[in-house]
């Protein structure tokens, strides 16, 4: 599998310089590792890279200055995906881009999942999404909304794990039903949200950002 | 009057003084002598008050009230010397009417009071007293016609209906002038301004101790004093405290407390009368009725004196005070009033500046505190420099200070009196004030301590999430790495390690969002979100409109509905909660409804209820067995 190129900003140098080895050790291509939104601004100008794994919480603000930038960043260069990494669920900067492709979001600790993590890297660069378990739940938990749209519980959440970038075999292994059932899930999903079927991915990328507006409304 | 009339006329008056002094020592007439230097003392008084009122009639009326008696004297001496070899010109015309011009006498102080304080008094029946005076002395004068005073005994005098008409009239005329005369002062007294007042009762004083000891003269008199020692005090009062009186009336009439002095003096001669009488009273009775000898009935006599004279003369203070001095006694049993109504919870002790200002009819006077730390308060708490005015102490310590706007030695003798009526609502107040500040003081403190834990709070999370946690993971990451050149067994050792370092994140971050949740970033909405999504029983949520709030209050409400719903489903056993949070004015409220068993204590868990407190706000607790719980808070 080619690498990716990749520009990892995180204020940790522990954390920065473990990332970077790990990443370099899956065979990707580290063009920039930096610490703070300014140099990761600069940075992803001059490589313009795959993809840029970003802390959320980093200086010159040590608030949430990484998810500004990646929203920022996201729409100044398509080409690049944007991974968010943070210690905890903190999504008010990050709102506009959740669901959206090429925006991942993610638990620090993902990354000790090399084999998931890798996958969600590329998912990510590849213009599809991430997002953590308990950034859906977050979003998600709860609410009665998709009942707006008639979703079924079982439907819901197929969708959910679509949301967390899962794909249909693995949706299937984790719920413990086949691979079909998860398809016919997914078509029930698509047609109650009226989406067209025009290539799966785009679709699912529709789908869990109807989903998702609708549990974000209050 | 026109100034020059007024200085011929005192002058005329100091000519007639001497001209008794020099016909006194002419003819060795020692009382004649001494009359005449005792009344340099009014004409003294008299030229004073022309200087400083040139043109008041004042003046001169207080030199013939001295000289009227004088003029008298002297046509006596002339009437006197008509006896004589030589006859001085006019002898015995002054012969023929010496007798006859006794109302003179009194024609200078009538003058007086009907000029007294400050000038003539308008009005025909005014103008009228001369003429009537002057009618009088003629009425006498046609009466009395040729008659002559031999050693004290009137001969010759002659008689015939027409005459005895002529002294009836004459008498008649002469107490109608007097009469017109306190009239007048009576007149001016109810309705002139506070310092004619004031003038008044000067004189006041002085006539009614003039007054008692005309009595004590008649009663000397019965007793068998003889008639110069009798009567000796009265005619010095007459001459020299009359003139003090009207002196001090004029040009100082604020020296002292004139409405205390009038008063006490009244009340002590009314007090000494009243227990003379009862003295006597008793004597009559236990003499006569009983029979007693003389010494049972002196010491039963003094025993029943001695027995009412305090409660009597107390009694009597009073009345006369009211009577003499109605205003201050209207104004400190307002004072009083107010003071009882505070003790018995009527009224607010600090309505006692306007009472005072009521009572003293300033509506300028302010009353400042002194603070527990020194510092000088209005009596809303508010610091004010340091006034100048009527210090109130309690022990010799200042507590207070009334500053007055009509600022007068009279206006400040009065308001002490009031203070001291005023002391309990005064100090209440202040005592009041301190608590007050020291609690709004305790509270500050208290808000400032929960705000520093606060800070606290967000700063352990950080070092949590960026320090500990972060470091777990890099941890973690080394071991990955190692684990690739790790043989199976190993390496499967390494995967269970790497899971419990998983873990320990987790817990370390579950721990961070006890000690602040981290979804409070997002704002109070998303942070009560996972409440809902936590609690095991449906939780109905409805976010409002939340006014602006600090990370303080913010932390309060969530804490709030966090721990009401877990005590929800701990204790109540609830199978639905409710919650609702929004504003209320720029405040945030919070109410959580459960379904469950009720009976929770009505003042809610001391923690939240000192956390809500702590941010200015209130936390109530409605719970009814078997009917819920409803929390309220509005911070």
């Amino acid at each position: 599998m080619r690498g990716l190129r990749i520009v990892v900003a995180d204020d940790s140098v522990l954390f920065r310089e473990g990332l970077v080895r790990l990443l370099e050790d899956a065979g990707h291509d580290v063009v920039a590792a930096v610490g703070d939104a300014v140099l990761l601004r600069s940075a992803v100008a001059e490589h313009e890279p795959d993809l840029a794994v970003v802390d959320v919480r980093m200086p010159p603000g040590g608030t949430d200055d990484g998810a500004v930038a990646a929203v920022e960043l996201r729409s100044a260069w398509p080409g690049t995906g944007m991974l968010l990494l943070s210690q905890h669920v903190e999504l008010r900067h990050c709102l506009p881009l959740l669901g959206r492709p090429g925006f991942g979001y993610l638990l620090k600790e993902s990354v000790l999942h090399l084999d998931d993590f890798d996958r969600a890297l590329r998912r990510v660069a590849d213009g599809g999404v991430a997002l953590d378990p308990v950034v859906v739940q977050a979003l998600v938990s709860g609410q009665s909304a998709p009942s707006v749209v008639g979703l079924s519980v079982r439907e819901r959440e197929v969708l959910a794990l679509v949301a967390e970038g899962l794909s249909n075999a693995r949706i299937a292994d984790q719920l413990r039903v086949s691979d079909r059932t998860v398809e016919a899930h997914m078509r029930a999903v698509f047609t109650k949200f009226g989406l067209p079927d025009d290539g799966d991915t785009n679709r699912r990328v529709l789908a869990v950002l109807a989903f998702l507006e609708a549990n974000s409304r209050p | 009057m026109r100034a020059r009339t007024v200085r011929v006329c005192t002058a005329l008056a100091a000519v007639v003084v001497l001209a008794t002094v020099v016909v006194g020592v002419a003819t060795g007439s020692t009382a004649d002598v001494l009359a005449g230097v005792l009344s340099l003392a009014a004409v003294g008084v008299g030229f004073v008050v022309v200087r400083e009122q040139p043109t008041s009639a004042v003046g001169p009326a207080m030199a013939w009230c001295a000289a009227a008696p004088l003029t008298v004297v002297l046509v006596e001496a002339l009437a006197q010397s008509a006896e004589g070899a030589s006859l001085p010109p006019g002898a015995s015309l002054a012969q023929a009417i010496s007798v006859g011009i006794w109302p003179l006498n009194v024609a200078g102080l009538v003058a007086l009071l009907l000029v007294f304080p400050d000038g003539r008094r308008p009005g025909w029946p005014w103008r009228a007293v001369p003429v009537l005076l002057l009618s009088a002395t003629g009425a006498t004068v046609f009466a009395l016609w040729g008659s002559r005073q031999v050693g004290g005994e009137v001969v010759g005098a002659p008689s015939g209906p027409a005459r005895v008409v002529a002294v009836i009239l004459g008498l008649a005329l002469v107490a109608t002038c007097v009469g017109l005369g306190v009239a007048s002062v009576v007149q001016t007294y109810r309705h002139g301004d506070e310092r004619r007042r004031l003038q008044v009762r000067w004189l006041a004083l002085a006539g009614v101790v003039a007054a008692a000891l005309l009595v004590a003269g008649w009663v000397a008199e019965g007793l068998g004093a003889p008639l110069a020692l009798a009567y000796t005090p009265h005619l010095v009062a007459i001459v020299v405290l009359v003139p003090a009186a009207v002196g001090v009336a004029i040009l100082r009439h604020d020296l002292f407390d004139v409405d205390r002095l009038l008063g006490d003096t009244v009340s002590a001669l009314v007090t000494a009368f009243a227990s003379a009488a009862l003295f006597g009273a008793v004597v009559l009775v236990t003499s006569r009725a009983v029979g007693a000898t003389s010494e049972v009935t002196t010491v039963t006599a003094a025993f029943v004196t001695a027995l009412f004279l305090l409660p009597v003369h107390r009694w009597i203070s009073s009345v006369v005070g009211a009577v003499v001095d109605h205003d201050r006694h209207v104004a400190v049993a307002g004072v009083e009033r107010f003071a009882a109504d505070v003790r018995a919870g009527h009224r607010e002790p600090e309505e006692v500046q306007a009472v005072l200002r009521t009572a003293q009819r300033d509506p300028g006077l302010t009353l400042a505190l002194v603070r527990v730390d020194g510092a000088w308060v209005d009596p809303q708490g508010v610091e004010v420099p340091e006034p100048d005015g009527v210090t109130v102490a309690s022990c010799g310590v200042p507590i207070a200070r009334i500053h007055l706007d009509h600022d007068t030695a009279r206006a400040r003798r009065r308001v002490a009196d009031l203070a001291t009526a005023a002391w309990v609502p005064i100090e209440v107040s202040r005592l009041r004030l301190g608590l007050r500040g020291a609690v709004a003081e305790a509270e500050a403190s208290r808000a400032r301590l929960v705000e520093a834990v606060a800070e606290e709070r967000v700063r352990l999370e950080r070092d949590l999430h960026d320090g500990a946690q972060q470091q777990i993971v890099a941890t973690g990451m080394r071991l990955r790495r190692l684990q690739r050149d790790l043989d199976p067994v190993l390496a499967a050792e390494v995967d269970t390690v790497v899971a419990d370092l998983e873990e320990t994140v987790r817990e370390l971050r579950r721990l961070a969002h006890g000690v602040r949740p981290a979804r409070l970033d997002d704002g109070l909405g998303p942070a009560l979100e996972a409440v809902r999504a936590a609690s095991p029983v449906p939780v109905d949520l409805v976010v409002g409109d939340l006014p602006p709030a600090d990370e303080t209050r913010t932390v309060t409400a969530y804490l709030v509905v966090s721990e009401a719903v877990a005590n929800a489903l701990k204790h109540a056993r609830a199978r639905r909660i409710d919650v609702e949070v929004g504003s209320s004015g720029d405040r945030i409220a919070v109410e959580v409804r459960d379904d469950g068993v009720g009976g929770a204590p009505v003042d809610g868990p001391a923690s939240l209820r000192d956390r809500v407190a702590s941010v200015g706000g209130q936390l109530s607790v409605e719970s009814v067995a078997g009917r819920g719980t409803t929390v309220r808070a509005v911070i």
